[in-house]
């Protein structure tokens, strides 16, 4: 089946960290000159295995071999001396550096002492040209948005040699623009001979791009088999290792009438301006709109975090003051903010607290926290929503990113929000939790409850909203009913085109 | 029950002192009582262990506020002058106030230091919370201004302090005679109630939110500004109270009293295990660094090292103490993972 060489084999890799043994006798082959998937859930595996191929962690048992040749990295150094390269998932970067002093940080050009600035900068648009990205080499990395960021990471990689580039989640944090530019990248990359392993669970990602796709679960591997022999609930069901329900088709839901949120003529200087909507109890309301278009500011600003923003607000009926997050959560609204390590959790405390947090006044008697009531709470929630914690005291850290979502959702039930304003609320998250919180979402509806779900997966605002508001530069630019959204007609709003 | 004990964060420290302690005694040696000629060891006698707890004791209660602004990911340099400040003021108030009125003037010492406490914590809060400076800056700044004002307003003068508060800081609680344990009584309560704070407040656990992500913590809807506000106060309150302890157990104030204290404080939340990045730390571990910190001085003299080493010893010390810290708080940590790993 594969054409010529292998590019990489890996032969009974096995890794064990502290307490989790993350990899187990996997082998697998990848065909040189292909785009392979690396598939699972969250903790399946997946980056450790990207990670011990970049060199970053050594496998406890096993090896890889490159090109046909055992190979064992100390370190990325040596890794990408052998032609494989990475692009990390967060992305690291000297932010505070330029694009040129970024990439020519393993070997700055120097003439005796002193930095030649002249070659660096050279050498740094060389890199860049080698896979026809524009940006400019003296911008500082910290000003880039995020997909250029990941452009000279590519570069870097590239620049250096890399015949094997590693793309770990490449696509978790960006725009659906900046996720096609990188798609065309990768297939130009196919082009020249790159072997491209492409770590990802977004299904529609590994049918447009992949030749090939393995699924790894517990840190085994399930299968390896060509993409075009694959179908997604095949793929799904081999990722988490039971069928689930159909992911289309949501139950049709009576919107009720009561008026929970009427937004008027809500703006803030620079961010968005005039956003005009209303949310029903019992209804989801679907924000779309590319990244950079305003959505997460006006949830921000909805949940009193904007102390810039004006218009009028009515909850119930009553015209509200949203000066500070603590009159919001007065008048029952809640946010999932869209960054959950930086906005929802203190990754340092444990499960427990942090689904508390918001509550704990109300769980304490004369500003001593009532213990048995907390954990009696947190127990329920976590029960509710199925957390998977080694136990309460587990620090949020330690949790995979669909648990950690789990955990801020918790926050929220906890504090009885009968607004709920969801922000990315599945974004890297694993299938399972995902088709959990898309079940939680709709029963929270039914139960009464209004909510606002901003997404950038449009399937997932197609699947769970009742109707759907598009964002563009800041304004409202329409208003999509259920019936008669489809993907592509909210892309071209969001983006502006004629329909 | 012992496993938990054993497994608590301040076991290590605990041990470490204890070690340090029987390390002492061994090379002690021992002199002759003079009244009852009996040999006593050098270290283990309850005059020098109850001196060596009074030495922590001032800046173990003022460890206690630094380690909770610590948590809350602050830093307040300005204690050692907030101490002299509050314990000038006191004295000056109490020398014009006229003679010893007993506990009337106790009432009011406590009162002056607790209230010059106050004041200068709140006006650190202040400052860091509307000038929105790092709160490092901003209490190097006053932590030279209130010596600044300590200075000019005592003009420079060592003030004595009516006899009746240094008969109660000095009280022997039934103890023998020439033995004080007030101090290192006030030291163990402070620790306790900051604590008690700590883990069983929903203020303390705001702190810990507060230091861990002030980012989550606003998207929480907790109040960061009145939690700044109150690390602040707390430290100063220690202060002050640290200062009514030290000038009534010495019997006099002046504005040079614990010139430099403010690193000895950080020191000991440090050793203590505070993570200065925030959201980590404990009052009972701030204590019991500080009386580590002072026993190793303590070390010096009863093990008839040159004094003059003193620094030296204590610099390095403190340094090892955090690296075994972090040492242990990670085999800890991989310790419990392994034991999760086999339950799953």
């Amino acid at each position: 089946m594969r054409n010529g060489v292998d590019a990489l084999r890996f032969v009974g890799v096995s890794r064990t960290f502290p307490g989790v043994r993350a990899l187990h006798d996997v082998s697998f082959a990848i065909a040189s000159g292909s785009v392979h998937a690396l598939c699972g859930e969250n903790g399946a595996g997946k980056s450790t295995l990207g990670k011990i191929l970049a060199g970053i962690h050594a496998p406890d048992a096993g090896h890889i071999e490159v090109f046909g040749e055992a190979v064992r990295f100390g370190s990325p150094r040596e890794a990408l001396a052998r032609g494989i390269g990475m692009v990390h998932q967060e992305l690291s970067f000297c932010e505070n550096l330029s694009v040129a002093e970024n990439l020519c940080l393993g070997a700055l050009p120097a003439r005796r002492f002193f930095v030649d600035r002249a070659a660096m900068r050279a050498r740094a648009r060389d890199m860049l040209a080698s896979i026809e990205s524009p940006i400019d080499v003296e911008a500082t990395v910290g000003a880039l948005p995020l997909g250029q960021r990941q452009m000279v990471q590519i570069a870097a990689a590239v620049g250096a040699g890399a015949r094997v580039i590693v793309f770990d989640e490449p696509t978790s944090s960006l725009s659906q623009g900046e996720a096609e530019r990188l798609y065309l990248l990768i297939d130009r990359l196919r082009e020249r001979g790159v072997t491209s392993i492409y770590v990802s669970h977004r299904m529609d990602e590994i049918f447009r791009l992949c030749d090939a796709v393995t699924v790894l679960r517990d840190g085994r591997h399930v299968a390896t088999q060509a993409v075009s022999a694959s179908d997604e609930a095949g793929l799904v069901q081999m990722m988490i290792g039971r069928a689930i329900e159909t992911m289309d088709a949501a139950p049709h839901r009576a919107s009720s009438t009561d008026e929970a949120l009427r937004v008027s003529g809500l703006s803030s200087p620079g961010k968005f301006s005039d956003i005009s909507f209303v949310l029903r109890r019992g209804e989801v309301l679907g924000l779309a709109g590319l990244v950079g278009a305003g959505r997460s500011e006006i949830a921000q600003a909805l949940f009193g975090l904007d102390p810039l923003a004006m218009g009028e607000i009515q909850v119930a009926g009553r015209r509200v003051d949203l000066r500070t997050p603590r009159q919001a959560m007065a008048l029952g609204l809640g946010l999932v903010p869209e960054d959950r390590k930086r906005q929802g959790l203190v990754l340092d405390m444990s499960a427990e607290s942090n689904s508390t947090l918001p509550v704990l006044e109300r769980l304490s008697r004369a500003t001593f926290i009532r213990r048995d009531e907390e954990r009696a709470l947190a127990a329920s929630f976590f029960e509710r929503l199925r957390v998977r914690a080694p136990g309460p005291d587990a620090r949020a850290a330690g949790l995979s990113g669909g648990n950690q979502q789990k955990l801020v959702l918790a926050k929220w039930l906890a504090a009885e929000a009968k607004i709920l304003i969801l922000d990315e609320p599945t974004r890297g998250v694993d299938v399972g939790a995902k088709a959990e919180i898309h079940a939680l979402v709709e029963k929270l509806a039914r139960d009464g409850s209004a909510i606002l779900l901003i997404s950038s997966e449009l399937p997932e605002l197609l699947r769970l909203s009742t109707r759907i508001l598009v964002v563009r530069a800041g304004r409202l630019a329409g208003e999509v009913s259920r019936e008669s959204a489809t993907q592509d007609g909210l892309l071209r709003l969001m983006a502006g085109l004629a329909a | 029950m012992l496993r938990k004990i054993l497994a608590s964060p301040q076991t290590g420290l605990a041990l470490i002192i204890v070690g340090l302690g029987a390390v002492l005694t061994f090379f002690a040696g021992t002199h002759d009582d003079r009244l009852t000629g009996e040999a006593v060891n050098n270290f283990l006698n309850s005059h020098t262990l109850i001196q060596t707890a009074t030495d922590a004791s001032f800046f173990a209660v003022m460890a206690v506020g630094a380690t909770i602004v610590i948590i809350s990911g602050g830093i307040d340099l300005s204690v050692g002058s907030i101490y002299a400040l509050s314990g000038v003021t006191m004295a000056m108030v109490l020398r014009n106030s006229g003679g010893d009125a007993g506990a009337g003037s106790i009432l009011a010492g406590l009162a002056v230091c607790v209230g010059v406490g106050f004041l200068c914590g709140l006006l650190n809060g202040l400052l860091v919370v509307f000038l929105r400076v790092h709160p490092f800056i901003i209490t190097l700044g006053t932590m030279w201004i209130l010596r600044g004002i300590a200075f000019v307003s005592s003009k420079a003068e060592s003030i004595l302090v009516p006899q009746s508060l240094t008969t109660v800081a000095k009280a022997s609680l039934g103890l023998g005679a020439s033995l004080y344990p007030v101090p290192m009584l006030t030291m163990l309560a402070v620790a306790i109630v900051g604590a008690v704070y700590l883990t069983r407040t929903v203020m303390g656990r705001h702190v810990f939110a507060f230091g861990g992500n002030p980012e989550a913590s606003r998207f929480s809807g907790l109040r960061l500004d009145r939690i700044q506000i109150s690390v602040y106060v707390i430290s100063g309150l220690c202060a002050g109270l640290a200062a009514f302890m030290g000038a009534s157990f010495y019997g006099s104030a002046s504005c040079a009293d614990a010139t430099g204290y403010e690193l000895y404080v950080i020191a000991s939340a440090v050793v203590g295990g505070a993570s200065l990045s925030g959201g980590k730390g404990s009052a009972i571990s701030a204590m019991l660094g500080a009386v580590l910190i002072v026993l190793i001085r303590q070390s010096i003299r009863t093990l008839r090292f040159d004094q003059n080493y003193e620094w030296i010893i204590v610099g390095c010390a403190i340094i090892i103490a955090v690296v075994l810290d972090q040492g242990s708080a990670q085999l800890n940590a991989r310790r419990l993972a392994r034991a999760a790993g086999k339950e799953s």
